[in-house]
């Protein structure tokens, strides 16, 4: 419960109504007038407040607390009026079963209180002067002192510039688990300005070993609340956006739209398939890192440059792999998922620091058991649905072959071809297909294997929505001898 | 030519090096492609891991089953991996 009191806080009071049988823990934390600030004498302060606003901004403070802290109980009265120094001007008391709960929330009201509440304090000095503070704002400009970030922006390759890019980035983190936490933790502290982290989950106690950014008191509460509280706390300069939801083919793209860089924190092929190509789409950067026990897997992608997800899995899609590489829920070395974490953070920082040298352009293997690293190159695959590199195509298929019949069929040529022929739509993945004609089969264009069964068949006409992958299919089928292989460039079929 | 044994430097990743039981292998083989060089070491080794899911770089780049093998080459096989 939050109330604003304009006379006296009493203190006893608020403790009685606090008692609950159930609660093992009592946690009170008192805000008082103290005697300067920056180095000023103060004699006494004024408060006021945006009252409705000021109480509906303080309700949600708690509820928010309480669903953070499963368990806790959380009562905070704010003064207003004019307090003199030693007075309390705001008290928060939590009961819960457990003193961690406790104090972690009690911690969590007051930086939020001292965030988010639209309250005005006016200083008054012994030399008669008087200034108003708005409480927000000075939590806001505090934390964009240069000091916190001196040691980083002190390297030449930062710089003062380099560091205000970093402040004017958008970076988005999707997945909270062993990865997504480290890196979240070491991109807040590099000073990005806006985090946003998406995903659904709930802290569990299984998490923990390796989840840093949890402790034993959030177990049960949203990942993503969680997690903006302790990067909050530790850099009060990052805006911190949270999506409490996970990452599916029809929100993809309102989450990557906009940003500077992607990282993939997620534990499964499908939604690495998704994210993978809505930034190829939109021609984000994509830092994904993957672990199985003490090994991991670096990459980062950026279209155009070096091969994308598609020229490593050419021809199996999301559902093959999920059957063998994911072992969400499996054992994990904590320092494995650290490392490769911290390793997503520090290709993030450097792509946009425009330093990343060679790491678009290769996978980075890890092994922490044997202490082995090693770096394979990641060309584009000319065969690949997705880069479309048809230029490379055409050098390593010989195109006049390839081509000897013309590739594009028109509709007179289509119809000559009759039912003898099997019509494709490749979708891509999350793309929700248009209306297709009678009989036209909706392929995923990642499934290679299924489009060249039908080729074994007979004719296949294909199309998709830009006509780029079709053509690179239609180009491959030729190479691999299935001359009957057609594109029609309407994408209704 | 045929009978001739290349000698390879062989890695295994995540899941194959649990079931190979070691990170690396010096081979010598009659085997010319990837492909052949994993059928051969799939019974050597009880791997069950089907090749059709493997990613497989040679000399630090990745490279096609059907790459051709050349003496002192270094293989390296990945299987796909997703856990975060």
């Amino acid at each position: 419960m939050f109330e604003i009191a304009s006379t006296p806080i009493d203190s006893v009071a608020l403790q009685t109504r606090l008692a609950a049988p159930d609660a093992g823990a009592a946690v009170i934390f008192e805000g008082r007038v103290r005697n300067h600030h920056l180095g000023r004498p103060v004699t006494r302060l004024e408060y006021e407040a945006y009252d409705e606003l000021a109480r509906l901004e303080g309700g949600a403070i708690v509820t928010e607390t309480e669903q953070l802290y499963p368990g806790t109980h959380v009562l905070c009265v704010h003064r207003t009026g004019m307090l003199q120094v030693g007075e309390t001007a705001v008290w928060i008391g939590v009961a819960s079963a457990h003193r961690q709960a406790g104090f972690a929330a009690c911690r969590h009201v007051i930086e939020e209180l001292k965030r988010r509440l639209p309250i005005w304090k006016k200083e008054y000095h012994p030399d008669g002067l008087a200034e108003w503070v708005n409480c927000p704002a000075e939590a806001v400009t505090n934390a964009h002192d240069n000091e916190y970030h001196s040691r980083q922006s002190a390297l030449p390759e930062v710089g003062a510039e380099g560091q205000a890019r970093l402040a004017a980035a958008r970076v988005l983190v999707v997945g909270l688990g062993g990865l997504g936490c480290p890196a979240a933790l070491y991109l807040a502290g590099s000073g990005v300005g806006r985090l946003t982290l998406v995903d659904g989950g709930r802290v569990e106690r299984s998490n923990l070993h390796r989840q840093i950014l949890f402790t034993t008191a959030e177990v049960g509460a949203a990942k993503t609340l969680a997690a903006a509280t302790r990067l909050r706390l530790h850099n009060p300069a990052v805006e911190i956006v949270t999506r409490d939801c996970e990452l599916t083919a029809t929100n993809v793209r309102a989450l990557v739209a906009g940003q500077d860089v992607v990282l993939d924190c997620t534990d499964n092929f499908t939604t690495r398939f998704i994210l993978h190509d809505a930034c190829h789409a939109l021609g984000v950067p994509l830092v994904q890192a993957a672990v199985h026990r003490f090994e991991g897997t670096l990459d980062v992608f950026r279209r155009g440059d070096g091969g994308c997800l598609h020229c490593q899995w050419i021809g199996r899609d999301a559902a093959d792999l999920e059957s063998a590489g994911n072992c969400a829920g499996g054992p994990v070395f904590g320092p494995a998922v650290g490392v490769l974490g911290i390793m997503q953070a520090a290709e993030a920082v450097k792509l946009l620091l425009n330093r990343e040298g060679e790491s678009t352009r290769q996978t980075r293997l890890v092994n922490l058991l044997d202490n082995s690293w090693l770096a394979i190159e990641r060309p584009a695959h000319p065969a690949c649905p997705v880069c479309g590199r048809i230029d490379q195509l055409r050098t390593s298929v010989a195109p006049e072959k390839a081509d000897a019949v013309p590739l594009s069929l028109d509709p007179a040529q289509l119809a000559a071809l009759g039912a003898a022929a099997t019509r494709i739509y490749l979708a891509e993945p999350g793309e929700i297909p248009p209306p297709v004609a009678a009989g036209v089969q909706i392929v995923p264009s990642t499934d290679l294997a299924r489009v060249r069964e039908f080729a074994a068949a007979g004719p296949v006409v294909l199309t998709c929505r830009h006509g780029l992958r079709s053509a690179a299919f239609a180009r491959l089928l030729r190479a691999e001898g299935r001359a009957q292989a057609y594109v029609r460039h309407d994408s209704t079929g | 030519m045929a009978d001739k044994l290349l000698r390879l430097h062989v890695r295994f990743f995540a899941v194959l090096r649990e079931q190979a039981g070691c990170s690396t292998l010096q081979v010598e083989t009659s085997s010319r492609t990837p492909a052949a060089l994993y059928a051969e070491l799939q019974e050597k080794h009880a791997l069950s891991f089907p090749v059709a899911l493997l990613r497989v770089s040679v000399n630090e780049r990745y490279a096609d089953l059907a790459t051709p093998l050349n003496a002192g080459d270094r293989v390296v096989f990945i299987p796909p991996v997703a856990g975060g």
